[in-house]
């Protein structure tokens, strides 16, 4: 029970935060030139590793695809696989959880080691609030360049899935193109941007949260990064299903 | 002395205009060697500690209580992340796989792909992923800790080594917990499906046993529990290895914790590729 009050508590101290950080954005403005860096660290940065990810997924999914549907005889059917199951599922979390697992990490550990060295308590009581000048901008940066980065990572895996399907798996290009157009809507890439803009506010405030309220120390700096990478997982990937129940139920 | 320095001015004018060739090289090659060398420099560096630890094992100078040990907080730090993830997983199959088969009035198609999908690929690849963000991120900050607080240099000055006290023990646990997470997400991954086609959509529930296991068979779970173990080895490697070296204070922890994440996640995706293609067939059976 305790256990519980304890959990609830801490949803509810996670909770305030992302309040905290909202109010103190809409109170002092907008930082924009700390937007544009963040958005640079989270962009920019992640892009390569997101660029190899979405290579490597693209082409899995051709060989399950291929797999699942040629015992049914339809091999050919894997255009539509890709683009429902790669558009719709994969490509947005793939995105997002490989954000958190980079970006979002590194906002963690940054704001724990300022914690540790006390750079928070100093911009404290420079009567500025942290949370507007060290939080709020990466809210802002990570959830405008999510979106972008799932679309790219869209086209890169659609792009090696076709490669795979066609010279790995014998696929006739044609028919992987129009089973591809055929099945995928605008609304699909409406909902996967849709989607990663509310995955872009959880990473940015769940690792702040980790980050800010961090213990001093090396131990700490490690257990809070460790936390809001767990966390962040969790949160992405059940979101996620009510997510797709709401935007496709 | 003038005439010295003149000389050297002299003799570094000369080459440039002459050796077009080496200037281009430089220019154009210079960064490209740069790109290619950080990375096989990162990969020697890793399989030089890799083979470090290995070679520890069969020597059998490490603790085999201590192996127990971690394996036991591992898999109860571990269980609940993966499972609360693979869940909702196979619940998002279920809903999308009802949508896809609509379309041909297929339903009963649902838990052949469910259970094809979720124990070929998402089980192994999503348990080992919350393993390293669970329990790899926790070795890496204990690890990393422990370097900078010198107690691995104390436990080396004791006279006993801290590969095989530590490290070994960590790697085992994880190569061996992993698997068994991995099972147990295949069972937990169904389980999500099968709510929602069931429960949610009204399917039959013979029709989804029935169908459950048409396209794979007994061999497909033991391959799933296979490449669990070979990304729980990778990941206790890349874990130990980052924490093993950490430098540079509480920074120094932070930034192997993000490295054990980012390092682990690359390097499970691309081994799944290369695995998926091996145990299944490249070509798509």
């Amino acid at each position: 029970m305790s256990a519980l009050a304890a959990g609830v508590r801490k949803v509810g101290a996670y909770a305030w935060f992302t309040v905290d950080c909202v109010r103190a954005t809409v109170t002092h403005g907008v930082p924009w030139d700390r937007v544009m860096s963040e958005s640079y660290k989270v962009g920019i940065r992640s892009f390569p590793v997101l660029f190899t990810m979405a290579l490597f997924v693209g082409s899995n999914l051709a060989i399950q695809g291929h797999a699942a549907f040629s015992t049914l005889g339809g091999g050919n059917l894997v255009g539509m696989f890709v683009a429902l199951a790669g558009v719709r599922e994969v490509c947005p979390l793939l995105a997002a959880t490989m954000v958190a697992a980079k970006a979002g990490t590194e906002m963690a550990a940054q704001l724990a080691v300022m914690r540790t060295k006390e750079q928070i308590d100093a911009i404290e009581v420079m009567a500025i609030d942290p949370r507007s000048e060290l939080v709020a901008p990466s809210i802002i940066a990570v959830m405008l360049t999510l979106p972008a980065l799932t679309v790219l990572t869209i086209a890169v895996s659609l792009i090696s899935s076709m490669l795979v399907a066609v010279y790995q798996l014998g696929v006739d290009r044609g028919e992987y193109l129009s089973f591809l157009v055929g099945y995928l809507t605008a609304y699909d890439l409406f909902a996967a941007t849709a989607k990663s803009v509310v995955f872009g506010l959880i990473i940015a405030t769940v690792s702040g949260y980790f980050g800010f309220f961090s213990e001093r120390g090396a131990r700490g700096v490690g257990q809070a990064t460790n936390r809001a990478v767990v966390t962040m997982c969790i949160v992405i990937i059940t979101l996620n299903f009510a997510l797709t129940s709401i935007l496709y139920g | 002395m003038g005439g010295g320095v003149y000389q050297r001015g002299k003799a570094q004018q000369a080459p440039q205009g002459v050796d077009l060739g080496g200037t281009l090289r430089a220019v154009l090659l210079s960064p490209l060697v740069a790109a290619v060398r950080g990375p096989i420099d990162v990969l020697g560096r890793f399989s030089r500690f890799g083979a470090r630890v290995l070679l520890t094992v069969p020597t059998r100078r490490w603790s085999v209580r201590e192996f127990v040990t971690q394996a036991g907080t591992l898999t109860a730090r571990c269980f609940i992340p993966v499972c609360a993830t693979i869940f909702p997983f196979g619940a998002v199959i279920g809903v999308q796989g009802m949508a896809i088969f609509d379309l041909f009035g297929a339903h009963r198609l649902l838990s052949s792909l469910l259970s094809l999908v979720i124990i070929r690929e998402l089980a192994p690849v999503l348990a080992a992923v919350l393993v390293a963000a669970q329990g790899g991120a926790s070795f890496a900050a204990e690890l990393g800790a422990m370097r900078i607080k010198e107690e691995l240099d104390a436990t080396a000055v004791m006279g006993i080594d801290p590969i095989g006290w530590h490290v070994v023990p960590r790697v085992l646990a994880m190569a061996f917990v992993v698997p068994l997470l991995t099972t147990l997400a295949n069972a937990f991954g169904v389980a999500g499906g099968y709510v929602v086609a069931v429960g949610l959509y009204d399917q039959d529930h013979g029709v989804f046993v029935h169908h459950m296991a048409q396209l794979i068979g007994i061999f497909d779970l033991g391959a799933s529990a296979f490449k669990g173990a070979v990304f729980g080895l990778l990941v206790g490697l890349i874990s130990t290895w980052r924490g093993y070296g950490a430098t540079g204070g509480a920074e120094g922890v932070g930034r192997a914790v993000n490295d054990t994440v980012v390092y682990s996640v690359m390097f499970i995706l691309v081994v799944n590729y290369q695995l998926s293609s091996l145990l299944f067939g490249g070509t798509g059976g």
